[in-house]
């Protein structure tokens, strides 16, 4: 059981930093897309339509699915300045309590965008502009995909937490 | 008192908002006998604004004071009662449409589809015909050919593609220096008086007024929950509220139009441009082929378009 | 219960959790669903927070701030800013205290091409505090002079935090960026005049810099501008678009994305690796940055419904005092708030209620934002929660701790403050260039 779970917890650390790596790919994807809509605007005189959504949807693609190796790497901006006023024994029981704050947050929002998201699956909500895409649709059902990846690396992470196989944690900032 | 807390499109500093906060607003609790109150929300404060009747269904909200347009990625159909571009001439028609037509039925049974019923449609109408700020002179409907016209909206764009002119999406924000750097010709922007307070007139100096294509319809919705409880007396008193409302802000964003018109003609800088009424029926003779292929996209939007058609033809709009 | 009760305990719940070192994302997310679920019930309160967290992603011009970062993450592996210190030296010739001058100089040209502040303090730390300790400054002069200039990335444009004020406040971006010039120069001048007394009343702070090059005449120095020039061309044309009206805030920094790599590669210091790393190191910052968005966010929407908004609102426009304590007293707030909050949290909390205050008072949005953005740099530097202090640490040689770097920041903080009062009462100091460009 005890090397299942350690298998898991490592598995997981790679789809998250996976996922994360191909997320910056994204994101240059979409500082291409932006630059080359001022070329075509102002070079060729030929505006696109689909320019602001295009790099709109990849930025928030690659914003949301970071939401795992930023996990992984405990990068979520907090203010731990109580860690040098307690002793390590007791920092490491807040590190839980910290955790299972953030499960239950996570996890409750998780189950709020459940409906929404299941709603424009069954009847997609367009975005109404002249390029009328799914956008909207889209956005709500990627919010659900990226909390589903936020809990799945912090199931990880208390993995580590309970076989003490943390990895050094930079603090806060 | 029982407080309804009505989020609407307008925001903080708006001056429509403002007016009905001095004006408007006090008159609540007179008409309802001290049952009633209304706080208006500005855009966006507890939702964002496409979010309103879903919001108002679920009971965060107690109903929306909200520019239709926002929810044309919904259902078609509101597309076409949001804005029939370059349909009526004046706003007074149009808010008929839903008075003493059947605009506000029609509301209700596209609501009805994404609020399912929880939703109640009190009143609905636009309170200002959008002018269009032009750097160019666009004397008629045969200049529109070729010129660049901002316009985000998916039915707006295809109104002016199909009268000559190619239409560019760009956000609001960036309208101001795509005139100015003649990206584009003209722009779909706001009220005639908005576009002079705004500056929009030192680089476009043809604005277009009256208007030729927009017109956007607010609605005013309450929950069903709420509307269920309230005296019959009280729900005409609250719809009899909005829609004096509604023609009281008509008139009184028309009256200033007309007097920065007025002072731009005889300052002589600004070059306003009044198309002819031959121009403007053959402008809405073109846009009555685009609202058609539009509401193709949908049986509900077919709908409110045979609706307005038909209610145009009564007013005189259409000869057949 | 009243408003006031509620907002108390939105306050003690939000101070709790932080404390016990809970994200603040995190940390903002279970206060918003917890008064959303407790007040209107599950289907209302998930409604309410799901349809607000959804539209973040909405907007706009909040993808500029990726593309800044990255830009940032760019300029920080290429070597610009080192040859843009070493041209300056040069060129600013010898007297006392000239590279305190020249690195509060630099700081501006670095900033007017950077969005935002960490990478400027790493690469100043790196570079010029290394120089002006070898040469004897004063370390405290040196140290604190580095947190303050390099935090001047955030003021002057481009600027992720007026982009986020502008979001927040729904004022123009591009009339923010020119309203914080005027500022921003106030800011670097005062920096520099502070030096200048300070090494003049006590020359044992700053020995005169001699490197043999300053020797030279005038005109034998110019060469050596060759170091300014890309920077420049960089500078041109991210505010060069924004200004021209050529392209939105988000266009421009794709723009000056794009232009910083092609700076890399004409300084041949282009390489795959460098740019693969640029990009992860992007992700993992704005990938943290994003909850606290969605967070704040939250709570925002939940808390206006309930009538916070409107609570706070009244009560500060009830104040019997004249229009501009009420200014002051929310600039206290968020200096206050900036002591332990991140400026993101402290931004979407206060802006959405201090604005409209600010438009019914009959003030400026846009000078509000310029002075919120003078109070972020305050907050960059104050402790105990001061990152501007943090990212210095991290490249700071080991002797120098933390409570070094606190010592060190106070004297500029007070210039902060001279210079935030200064704006506050001489609006024009902010509002004279956007006039001049409309
Ligand atoms: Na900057
Ligand atoms: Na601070």
């Amino acid at each position: 059981m005890k090397r299942l779970l350690s298998c898991a917890a490592t598995g997981i650390d790679r789809i998250s930093i996976f996922i994360g790596q191909s997320s910056s790919v994204l994101l240059f994807a979409c500082i291409l897309a932006s630059a080359v809509e001022v070329l075509l605007r102002y070079g060729f005189d030929s505006p696109t339509l689909w320019s602001t959504e295009l790099s709109m949807t990849l930025c928030a693609t690659a914003w949301v699915l970071a939401v795992g190796s930023v996990t992984q790497r405990n990068r979520h901006i907090a203010i731990t300045m109580i860690e040098g006023l307690i002793s390590p024994a007791a920092w490491r029981r807040l590190r839980l309590v910290q955790m299972l704050a953030s499960v239950l947050a996570v996890g409750t929002l998780t189950v709020a965008l459940w409906k929404p998201a299941m709603k424009v699956l069954a009847r997609p909500e367009y975005s109404g502009t002249a390029m009328n895409s799914l956008q909207p649709s889209y956005l709500k059902v990627l919010l659900l995909v990226g909390c589903g990846l936020y809990l799945l690396q912090l199931a990880a992470n208390i993995i580590r937490w309970v076989q003490r196989t943390e990895k050094e944690i930079p603090g806060g900032h | 008192t029982e407080t309804l807390n009505i989020q609407s499109s307008f925001n903080a500093g708006d001056f429509t908002m403002q007016y009905l906060t001095e004006h408007w607003l006090p008159k609540v609790p007179q008409v309802t006998g001290g049952r009633y109150a209304i706080t208006l929300k500005p855009n966006g404060s507890v939702v964002p604004a496409k979010e309103t009747i879903d919001a108002t269904a679920s009971g965060v909200l107690d109903g929306d004071f909200t520019s239709v347009n926002y929810f044309s990625g919904l259902e078609p159909a509101f597309a076409i009662m949001a804005d029939l571009i370059s349909g009526y001439d004046t706003p007074e028609q149009m808010l008929g449409f839903c008075k003493t037509d059947q605009g506000e039925a029609m509301e209700q049974k596209i609501v009805d589809t994404v609020a399912h019923g929880d939703v109640q449609v009190v009143g609905c109408g636009p309170y200002s015909r959008e002018s269009l700020p032009a750097r160019v002179p666009i004397n008629g409907f045969a200049d529109m050919k070729g010129k660049k016209i901002r316009a985000p909206e998916g039915l707006a764009s295809a109104v002016f593609a199909a009268a000559g002119a190619s239409p560019v999406s760009i956000p609001f924000s960036e309208v101001y220096g795509a005139l100015e750097k003649g990206i584009v010709d003209a722009a779909d922007a706001s009220a005639y008086i908005n576009n002079a307070t705004t500056g929009l007139h030192d680089v476009a100096s043809y604005p277009l007024y009256p208007g030729i294509h927009s017109m956007p319809l607010m609605q005013f919705t309450l929950s069903k929950d709420r509307w269920s409880k309230m005296s019959a007396a009280d729900r005409a008193a609250l719809r009899d509220w909005w829609y004096a409302a509604m023609e009281d802000l008509i008139k009184v964003v028309d009256e200033q139009d007309r007097a920065r018109v007025a002072s731009d003609r005889a300052a002589g800088k600004i070059h306003i441009i009044n198309w002819a009424q031959n121009d403007r029926d053959r402008m809405r003779g073109v846009a009555r082929g685009e609202w058609l292929k539009y509401a193709d996209k949908s049986p509900l939007a077919r709908e409110a378009l045979n609706a307005h058609i038909a209610y145009m033809k009564k007013i005189g709009l259409f000869k057949d | 219960m009243g408003i006031e009760i509620i907002t108390l305990l939105i306050v003690a719940a939000l101070l709790g959790l932080m404390a016990l070192g809970i994200p603040l994302g995190i940390t903002t997310l279970l206060v918003s669903l917890g008064t959303a679920i407790l007040y209107f019930g599950e289907r209302a309160g998930f409604f309410i927070v799901t349809a607000n967290v959804t539209e973040v992603l909405h907007k706009y011009e909040l993808i500029s701030v990726p593309f800044f970062v990255f830009m940032a993450n760019v300029l920080e592996r290429s070597g610009i800013a080192r040859s843009l210190f070493e041209s300056m030296a040069i060129m600013g010739g010898r007297f006392r205290g000239s590279v305190g001058v020249q690195t509060c100089i630099v700081a501006v040209v670095l900033a007017a091409m950077s969005g935002i502040m960490g990478g400027e303090i790493v690469m100043l730390g790196l570079i010029a505090l290394p120089q002006m300790l070898r040469l004897g400054y004063d370390k405290k002069l040196a140290i604190g002079l580095i947190c303050a200039a390099g935090a001047l990335a955030t003021l002057i444009p481009p600027s992720v935090v007026l982009i986020v004020y502008g979001l927040a406040a729904q004022v123009s971006i591009t009339e923010l960026f020119a309203a914080s010039i005027g500022p921003g120069i106030l800011l670097a001048s005062l920096y520099i005049a502070y030096i200048l007394i300070r090494v003049r009343l006590n020359p044992a702070l700053a020995p005169v810099y001699d490197i043999p090059e300053t020797g030279l005449p005038f005109l034998k120095r110019l060469p050596f501008l060759k170091g300014v020039i890309l920077p420049g061309i960089l500078i041109g044309a991210v505010l060069g678009v924004i200004y021209s009206g050529i392209a939105t805030v988000t266009e421009a920094a794709a723009i000056g994305a794009v232009g910083a790599v092609a700076v890399a590669a004409i300084r041949r210091e282009l390489s795959w690796i460098m740019l693969r790393d640029a990009m992860r190191q992007t992700v993992q910052t704005v990938g943290s940055i994003i909850w606290l968005v969605l967070g704040a966010v939250a709570l925002i929407g939940i808390y206006n419904r309930i009538g916070g908004g409107d609570f706070l609102r009244g009560v500060l426009t009830s104040l019997d005092v004249a229009p501009i304590v009420v200014i002051i007293v929310m600039m206290l707030i968020v200096m206050v708030l900036g002591t332990f909050l991140e400026w993101i949290a402290i931004l979407f909390i206060t802006v959405p209620i201090f604005a409209p205050v600010v438009v019914a008072l009959g003030f400026d949005p846009v000078w509000f934002g310029v002075l919120f953005a003078m109070n972020i740099q305050i907050y960059y530097l104050s402790p105990p929660f001061g990152p501007a202090c943090f990212f210095l640490k991290s490249v700071a040689p080991k002797e120098i701790s933390l409570q070094d770097i606190f010592a060190s920041v106070l004297p500029f903080i007070a210039l902060q403050g001279v210079g935030m009062m200064l704006v506050l009462f001489f609006p024009q100091i902010a509002t004279t260039i956007p006039a001049l460009l409309k």
